[in-house]
């Protein structure tokens, strides 16, 4: 499922991953590490907001 | 001649054969719920729809009003007006106290139409205004008998004012007795208050009076009133008596729901009787006696009615659902029951608190709770006035400061709301408050607690300081500390120990609520720090190798140029509604979902943005406007150094520690390599917004404070978005318009960085930007901390790198 950042609007999408993040394509967003944040404003995951 | 009122299609007489008129009074947003839907959501047929079953039920006559809270009352009365006067039959009722709206929409209305209303609450003022315009389109006036010490509750009062306003009407401006309808006001007899009990007869006796000594003037009532607070199934009957008595003291005309009049005839004597009983005030317990014989009547509408509910969950609910409408009736209901102070502290602040958990579960969003704030605070006002004085002694207070240097207010706003609005009391004491003056307020006020805000990296900091010399001259609060700039780290370790009371950071508004909770209950800590807790990612693009081998792009000028034309359809285009929606406003998915999600958009989110955007745009509350240049430049290590013709420049950039060791600088060329260009702007929404901003906040409208304010900051966005586009194109990195997706995900050649975020953290960088943009020139200047004042603005440097991305340092 896709997050969206309710900051800035960046969709975090498992079938992209996150190249800035360092995540590879496929890694759901709950499986995201504690350490990961919004590549763009670095908003923390309680900003994020499923899109599917 | 006998008065008439006429529509393009008819003409009603005022005095019917068989009295009284039947005025429909559900074409009105704080009357109907229907009504009120379909004017937010702008649905006007909708709005017709309430009319014209109205006129199907018997409404002779159609009340039309408009006025809500954050709408535009004259071009919805237009818009409504035009509408209805081609549709319906029944001449309208315009129910205004605006003669601004009035003098508008009168003009339009091909009949004659009644005024509801004037009043002598300002002591004439308006009166005169709307009395010139009834005069001179004319038009036919209610008149309520309200004057400067407020409604007239007896007989006496009521007959009173009545001839005052005749005086004034009749006399002075020149209307003529049968063009006035006086409303004499009804209050319940249902409430068990005690002053109220003769509040029936003092009505009736009234209209006979006034009907006696001032010929030719004609009568309306909100009958309803009489019966408020009881069970519909009772209202029902009582109403259609008290109307019947009214009739017969001399009201032609009366405003109600034809649909809820029984006929005299249908009504059983022992019914009669017990209603005459209350009404006439005939013996002590005719209240009781009266409630306890509708105990058992049953209503169809009893279901679809919440009237049916005690008064006091009926409140709770009020505030649980934000909804305003008829809070005064059921506030006077409650009083009868209750102390003013007693709803207060037993009724209204436990539902606040119900609200807040709600919010904290995650079961009801900001726009909500900032709604049901409304509510509170408009009953609280409702109730002042019974209250003997204002008790605040045994309150929590706090003081509540934004620091020097930082004009942000809204964050401190948002607290101020819900702690007061939570039953505390609050000195909000405003923005760039110097720490002296902090502390001579603490002192003076005798404040529990204090709190201080600030937006900036440099509040964050001057909050550190603050508290040093708090302990210095001896304070003795708890501070909580809050802002966008803080962390828990921060607080914990920078912070708390330059203080010997408990120094807490708060997230949001919730916290610093929690936190005044604990402090009463003695349980108040500072914040504490875990070295456990999880370091952060810092996000950044993984290229190992930048690319030297870019041209500079062509710029159409160097230095720098205003531009004051600016569309405002075309910054919208440019809106993140993601970001609006979600984050500004908070209507956050959540738990629910998708499809119900996809429904508060439809029926609640989408309406309000174009509510508002249809009130930004026409009322001229934007003025955007932007400064920006080109420049020459040169990389030299972590530095950027620019001529311009105020002298060269320079620039630091930080670098991150580790790979791949990111610096803005990298991103241009140096001297050997043969320089570069750079751009820089400066944009502006303009001072209007903060006024407005700051006038809903004062009329305590919390809720579109700070749904526009949030418009505000994206539109603000939005139109960096654009002109940062606009600036890619006259440098030919790009060629045409992008798309939203693009702009957020940076799917764009270069970047622009703004001053204070992490990659060029240096807010002091706007000292030389100033110089070389002079944004004055377009009304934004600096404080002492390098914020721009007004806050809707925002800079950046534009970087054109193919390989420039956001990172963090
Ligand atoms: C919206 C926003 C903007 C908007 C509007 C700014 C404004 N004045 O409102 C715009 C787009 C215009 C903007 C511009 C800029 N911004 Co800005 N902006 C933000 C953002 C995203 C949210 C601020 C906001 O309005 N929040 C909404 C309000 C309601 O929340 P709040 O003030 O935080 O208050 C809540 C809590 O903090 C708490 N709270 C606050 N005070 C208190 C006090 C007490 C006692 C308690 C109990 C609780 C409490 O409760 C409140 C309600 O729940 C923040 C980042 C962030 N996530 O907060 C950056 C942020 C403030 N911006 C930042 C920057 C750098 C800028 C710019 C300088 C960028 C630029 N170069 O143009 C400009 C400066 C603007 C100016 N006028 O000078 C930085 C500041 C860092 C720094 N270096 O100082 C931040 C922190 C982003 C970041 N992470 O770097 N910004």
């Amino acid at each position: 499922m896709r997050y969206i950042c309710t900051c800035c609007g960046y969709i975090y999408d498992p079938d992209n991953g996150d190249e800035m993040n360092k995540i590879p394509p496929g890694v759901e967003f709950d499986d995201l590490p504690e350490s990961w944040v919004c590549p763009l404003c670095y908003a923390e995951f309680d900003k994020f907001d499923p899109l599917d | 001649m006998r008065a008439s009122v006429a529509s393009l299609y008819q003409a009603v007489e005022l005095h019917q054969e068989i009295p009284p008129l039947l005025i429909g009074e559900r074409c009105n947003p704080n009357g109907s719920k229907a009504f009120k839907e379909a004017l937010l959501s702008e649905d006007w047929d909708a709005c017709l729809k309430v009319a014209l079953d109205q006129e199907g039920r018997g409404a002779q006559v159609l009340d039309l009003c408009v006025a809500y809270a954050g709408r535009d009352e004259v071009a919805d009365m237009m818009k409504l007006a035009q509408l209805f006067a081609g549709s319906c039959k029944a001449p309208l009722m315009f129910d205004s106290t605006s003669p601004a709206t009035l003098e508008q929409v009168l003009p339009l209305y091909p009949g004659r139409a009644i005024i509801n209303s004037i009043n002598l609450e300002d002591g004439g003022a308006n009166l005169e205004r709307i009395c010139r315009l009834a005069k001179k389109y004319g038009a036919a006036v209610v008149a309520l008998t309200i004057n400067r010490e407020g409604m007239a509750l007896t007989c006496e009062q009521k007959v009173a004012v009545a001839k005052d306003i005749y005086t004034l009407v009749v006399d002075q401006y020149g209307l003529r007795p049968e063009d006035i309808l006086f409303d004499l006001l009804t209050f319940t007899v249902g409430s068990g208050d005690e002053t109220m009990r003769d509040a029936a007869t003092e009505t009736l006796n009234a209209i006979k009076q006034v009907k006696e000594e001032l010929p030719g003037v004609g009568f309306t009532l909100g009958v309803s009133n009489i019966s408020f607070g009881l069970r519909p199934a009772a209202r029902k009957v009582l109403n259609s008596v008290f109307l019947r008595l009214a009739v017969e003291a001399g009201l032609n005309t009366a405003i109600v729901d034809a649909a809820k009049v029984l006929p005299y005839a249908a009504i059983s004597e022992a019914d009669r009787e017990i209603c005459l009983d209350l009404l006439f005030n005939r013996h002590p317990e005719a209240l009781m006696t009266f409630i306890d014989h509708y105990e058992q009547a049953v209503d169809q509408e009893d279901n679809e009615d919440s009237d049916s509910l005690p008064v006091e969950e009926l409140l709770r609910q009020k505030v649980l659902s934000g909804d305003k409408d008829g809070l005064n009736d059921l506030l006077s209901a409650l009083r009868g029951r209750w102390q003013p102070l007693d709803i207060i502290n037993n009724l209204l602040v436990p539902a606040m608190r119900e609200v807040g958990e709600l919010f904290g579960r995650g079961d009801l969003l900001l726009p909500f709770v900032l709604q049901s704030a409304e509510v509170m605070k408009q009953s609280v006002t409702l109730l002042e006035p019974y209250m003997e004085k204002l008790d605040d002694d045994g309150k929590t207070s706090i003081l509540l400061a934004t620091v020097a240097g930082d004009v942000h207010d809204i964050g401190k706003n948002l607290v101020d709301i819900i702690l007061t609005n939570n039953g505390y009391k609050v000195h909000n004491i405003g923005i760039k408050v110097p720490a002296e003056e902090i502390i001579a307020k603490a002192k003076e006020l005798q404040v529990d607690v204090v709190g201080l805000s600030g937006l900036l990296v440099k509040s964050a900091l001057l909050m550190k300081d603050n508290l040093s010399q708090f302990q210095t001259v001896g304070l003795t609060q708890p501070v909580l500390l809050g802002g966008a700039a803080l962390t828990t780290k921060f607080v914990a370790v920078d912070c708390a120990p330059n203080y010997q009371e408990p120094v807490v950071y708060c997230a949001d508004a919730f916290a610093g609520l929690k936190a005044i909770r604990e402090f009463e209950a003695g349980k108040l800590l500072s914040t504490q720090w875990e070295e456990s807790s999880v370091t952060k990612n810092r996000p950044s693009p993984q290229q190992e190798v930048l690319d030297r081998s870019f041209e500079p792009p062509v710029v159409p000028f160097v230095g720098h140029r205003l531009v004051t034309d600016i569309d405002v359809e075309k910054v919208f285009s440019y809106l993140n509604t993601a970001a609006l929606f979600r984050g500004r406003w908070g209507y956050r998915r959540g738990k629910m979902s998708k499809e119900d999600y996809a429904e508060l958009n439809t029926n609640t989110v989408l309406p309000l943005f174009r509510r508002l955007k249809d009130q930004l745009v026409n009322e001229g509350w934007l003025q955007p406007k932007v400064t920006y240049g080109y420049f020459d430049c040169v990389s030299e290590g972590d530095s950027l150094l620019i001529s311009s013709d105020s002298g060269e420049k320079t620039f630091s950039f930080p670098r991150q520690e580790n790979a791949p060791g990111l610096c803005i600088a990298d991103y241009f060329r140096n001297g050997a390599e043969g320089g570069d260009k750079v751009g820089f702007f400066v944009v502006t929404l303009g001072k209007q917004l903060a006024e407005r901003t700051k006038q809903l906040y004062e009329a305590d409208s919390y809720h579109d404070y700070l749904m526009l304010h949030g418009l505000g900051v994206e539109l603000t966005d939005a139109l960096a978005e654009y002109w940062h586009e606009k600036m890619r194109i006259e440098m030919g990195i790009q060629q045409e318009r992008g798309s939203m997706d693009a702009y957020v995900a940076q799917g764009y050649q270069g970047s622009r960085y703004g001053f204070g975020y992490p990659a060029c953290p240096d807010l002091g960088a706007h000292e030389p930007l100033f110089e070389m943009l002079h944004p004055e020139e377009i009304g934004v200047v600096l404080t002492e901390s390098f914020e721009m004042v007004p806050e809707m603005s925002t800079s950046a440097i534009i970087v054109h790198h193919p390989q420039a991305k956001y990172f963090a340092v």
